[in-house]
């Protein structure tokens, strides 16, 4: 029998159900909001900065979010790097007359770590007590050590100048060195060559995953999908080499039009077409298109509701607070009205409900987010305007998505109209921030992201409306697709890592680590049987024991590596700094939790992702770092903080009861 | 040879907790390719007689024979090694992992990769889904979590794995006490394909509406007692009513 509820999944859908698409949606939406803010944020100065800031976070985010997945909570994990540093620095300094080298410190406290991680397994396994109890006595023992230990023989919290110690180069090169490369000539060609075949493969690699490919190609419009690209590498070429600002406009105009047209010939040629829908517009895509509409309205004045130039604000009888309080509400009205659809909507699978419900719980985060900082900043001219931007350009943009989808069934016309409706309102947008604003990133930056976006939104409606969709799938062309999009991903990851590594930017080993324990958490994690073991563990204890599964070993080993990298992680912030205060790592704990409950894990366990913790991780060290880039009050940070962890919470409950309920 | 070789015999055994007499003189057989029913009310002493088949625990008296040898289980693995395999009534899965992860818990496809061991997930993700197919499930997305499914189709999939990993005593506790109609009656079709494919089925339920079209032969219990056994020719619906609620002893 089979479940006709239960269809099948485009390359895009089944993005969407991985736990860490949320996260990352969030660092990029988190990230390009604080770069058209704070003008010292996003060069590769501050790159490096807010990277040196996140490796710590990043990499205990990775093995508490293992943690977390097998159903457990390690609350001494911050003050272990505290323990950690304050341990090897002690030896260091003082185990023998004159201290002792750190080849023998260093293992010592992985030891140590070892022991506290064990003690919390077998007390957690051992007792049955939650692990928020087991561990919260940990944490306050160590603490209380840390502090004694420090005071007494060292008689001050404050243990300095490890840099005498025997090996010490060997391990700050290890933990903490600094990597500069300085500037190379060739720097921003392979920077855009990496970019534009990182676009162009992902493009590609999701038509030949959604399309359903004809029995041979026609020539004729595959050799005018390659005239568009060439005008469309002639007019980035020609951007990158010109200055004036005709040839600007006129290399700009090539480029976006070569691209439509590359896109949408080369579906034409390869792929099969589609049948014409005549139908009437439904009655939910006018009324989102009408939200749509006025959202892109609210974004393009925001910037003349409040301007310092009196003379253009609009609106000039109203008080400047309620204009203020006015425009905030307009801007949040289109968010509101597609988040009520969402939750009034029942006609998706309950996979599907769950799946979307942990994508959706960053995006919550980051509303908060803005929110809140909103809130603190009325104050600010500028502040209030960029959230009002934002928000009202993303509902702008949910609610144009939502037209469309609503009419994607009914008429090809009005699916075409209203494509093209949203790729000219971020043209729109795009022009009337420009015109408005005076800072170099709102007239170059932005405006150009502005301009692709409307060129792939142009494309990809196009290409819609015209070719007919996979509905079932093809392993030769998924496993191409998903090679492509992969192969895209590597180059131009390669091509950013050149950009930033090549520049002013000072990168430390830390982010090296960060990686490199991502990738082996994810590893682990995904594709061998302890991952399979972790989730499970997670999931329902019972059920893993009674299948086979070595139930308390694995937690227990998790709370041992949990402990192990808070060591490790000590022993590196110890080499980075040459001196550890004895209270170091109090509290993190939680931050990183809220990491790792960010990146899409739930924290009643049994699911998530890696990849998602340490975006989680990176998330929150953007806004650490953009706050103040942006000249805002830093200590709101907190309240954010809080605002997520009761949020994810929420959301976690209601995940895990629909997930358990009989249908 | 299937009516006369049973797979599993249970003969005259007791259980005694303590001066408690959960089970006594109960016998019973399985055979492959049938499905034997266990009948009895709450109490009737239904989850003893499941314990000590699937080995968590020892008779008291009386003699437990599998493929003719007397056996003595220390472990419900070793029960589990000779191929009695047990689903018990919350199925040991995880809701929000996938089927196939769910498929191969605990013994996961393996397959190198340069030095290290990783989950063969192409073959897994294959297996699983033959193996549903050949019980009559077509899962579509052999990637959704476990959680999604119906609770009949979840059944489905404990079954399927049981099956898969060499069970040849399968048996189910209550897989119909939570369900509704139509999911029933799904449930008791892979039963019947679990049967066809020669394992002898031992079937746990209180429900005679469930038990009477898949059953071949029926145990009932009361209170700890054996009523008697009975091959299907012998029981009428309402006999097996009258025989359940203790009203009349066998004849």
């Amino acid at each position: 029998m089979g479940d006709e509820r239960i269809s099948y999944r485009g390359p895009i859908k089944r993005l969407l159900v991985s736990p860490e698409i949320g996260a990352l949606i969030g660092a990029v939406v988190v990230w390009a909001f604080f770069w058209g803010n704070g003008d010292k944020f996003g060069t590769a100065g501050s790159t490096a900065n807010f990277l040196d800031v996140a490796a710590p976070l990043g990499i205990m985010a990775v093995v508490v979010s293992l943690l977390m997945i097998g159903g457990e909570f390690d609350l001494s994990a911050g003050v272990m790097t505290g323990a950690s540093g304050v341990t090897i620095a002690l030896m260091a300094k003082y185990f023998t007359e004159g201290g002792i080298s750190l080849w023998v410190c260093i293992p010592a406290a992985f030891l140590l770590a070892g022991c506290v991680g064990w003690w919390n397994g077998f007390l957690v396994n051992r007792t049955g007590l939650p692990s928020f109890i087991v561990t919260l006595g940990s944490f306050f023992v160590i603490k209380g050590a840390n502090l004694v230990f420090a005071k007494r023989i060292n008689s001050k919290v404050n243990v300095a100048d490890v840099d005498k110690a025997h090996g010490y180069s060997f391990f700050k090169a290890l933990l903490g060195g600094e990597n500069a490369f300085g500037d190379m000539k060739y720097r921003d060609l392979i920077f855009i060559v990496g970019g534009l075949l990182f676009a162009a493969l992902l493009v590609l690699g999701l038509i030949e995953q959604s399309l359903v490919r004809k029995q041979s190609a026609s020539v004729a419009e595959l050799v005018i999908a390659i005239a568009g690209l060439g005008a469309a590498i002639a007019g980035v070429l020609i951007l990158h080499r010109t200055d004036s600002i005709n040839g600007n406009f006129l290399a700009g105009v090539l480029g976006l039009v070569g691209t439509v047209v590359a896109i949408v010939f080369y579906s034409r040629a390869r792929f099969e077409g589609r049948e014409k829908i005549v139908g009437a517009l439904p009655d939910e895509s006018k009324r989102f298109l009408a939200f749509g509409v006025f959202g892109v309205l609210v974004a393009s004045f925001a910037g003349r509701l409040f301007d310092r130039n009196e003379e253009r604000v609009m609106l000039q009888w109203m008080p400047g607070t309620l204009r203020m309080v006015v425009a905030v509400l307009a801007a949040l009205f289109p968010l509101a009205m597609t988040i009520r659809s969402f939750a009034r909507g029942d006609r998706e699978v309950r996979g599907r409900v769950i799946a979307s419900l942990i994508v959706r719980l960053p995006v919550i985060c980051l509303v908060s987010l803005i929110g809140i900082v909103a809130l603190l900043q009325l104050t600010t001219v500028q502040a209030v305007r960029a959230v009002v931007i934002t928000a009202a350009g993303t509902g702008a943009a949910v609610c144009f998505y939502q037209s469309r989808r609503a009419v994607a069934k009914v008429s090809t016309k009005w699916f075409l109209t209203i494509g093209v409706l949203m790729s000219g309102s971020f043209v729109f947008v795009a022009f009337a921030l420009r015109a408005d604003s005076s800072a170099a990133r709102f007239r170059g930056g932005i405006f150009t992201s502005l301009l692709l976006m409307a060129t792939l939104i142009l494309a990809t409606t196009i290409v819609e409306a015209t070719n007919r969709a996979r509905t079932a799938p093809h392993e030769k062309a998924d496993v191409l697709g998903r090679r492509m999009v992969l192969v895209g991903m590597i180059l131009g990851s390669i091509a950013l890592t050149v950009r930033l590594l090549l520049s002013d930017g000072v990168f430390r080993m830390s982010v090296f680590w960060w990686l490199f324990f991502t990738i082996v958490g994810s590893f682990v994690l995904t594709k061998t049987k302890y991952g399979n073991w972790i989730f499970a563990v997670g999931g329902n204890k019972d059920a893993a024991r009674a299948t086979g599964v070595p139930a308390d070993k694995v937690k227990t080993a998790l709370f041992i590596a949990t402990s192990l990298m808070g060591a490790f992680v000590g022993a590196m912030i110890l080499m980075r700094l040459n001196s550890v205060q004895a209270q170091q790592g109090d509290g993190q704990e939680f931050e990183y939790i809220i990491a790792a409950v960010v990146g899409g894990n739930l924290m009643t366990g049994g699911y998530g992702s890696v990849i998602g913790a340490s975006l989680g991780a990176l998330i929150m060290a953007i806004s650490k770092n953009g706050i103040p880039a942006a000249r805002w009050n830093q200590d709101g940070r907190f309240i954010f903080l809080g605002a997520v962890l009761l949020v994810s919470v929420l959301v976690n409950n209601y995940v895990r009861k629909k997930a358990n309920e009989q249908r | 040879m299937t009516a006369t070789n049973p797979l599993l015999e249970l003969d005259n055994v007791s259980k005694y907790f303590g001066n408690v007499k959960a089970l006594e003189n109960v016998s019973t057989k399985v055979v492959a390719g049938q499905v034997t029913c266990v009948l009895g009310d709450n109490g009737a002493g239904k989850s003893t007689f499941i314990k000590i088949i699937s080995g968590l625990h020892k008779p008291s008296t009386g003699s437990y024979k599998f493929e003719g040898h007397e056996v003595s289980f220390e472990s419900p693995r070793e029960a589990r090694a000779l191929g009695i395999a047990t689903v018990y009534q919350d199925l040991a899965m995880a809701p929000l992992m996938s089927v196939w992860r769910n498929f191969f818990l605990g013994s996961e496809p393996m397959r190198r990769f340069g030095p290290i061991n990783v989950i063969d997930a192409k073959f897994a993700r294959k297996t699983a889904k033959e193996e549903m197919a050949k019980l009559g499930i077509d899962v579509r997305d052999i990637d959704q979590p476990v959680g999604t499914l119906s609770g009949g189709e979840r059944q489905s999939v404990a079954i399927a794995r049981a099956v898969y990993f060499g069970a040849r005593v399968l048996i189910l506790d209550e897989p119909t006490s939570a369900l509704g109609v139509r999911q029933s009656d799904l449930v008791l079709g892979y039963v019947r394909a679990a049967a066809a494919r020669d394992l002898g089925v031992i079937l746990i339920t209180h429900n005679p509406q469930h038990a009477l079209p898949v059953g071949d032969r029926f145990l009932i219990l009361n209170r700890g007692q054996s009523i008697g056994q009975f091959e299907k020719a012998d029981l009428t619906y309402e006999r097996l009513i009258e025989l359940m609620s203790g009203r009349i002893q066998a004849a």
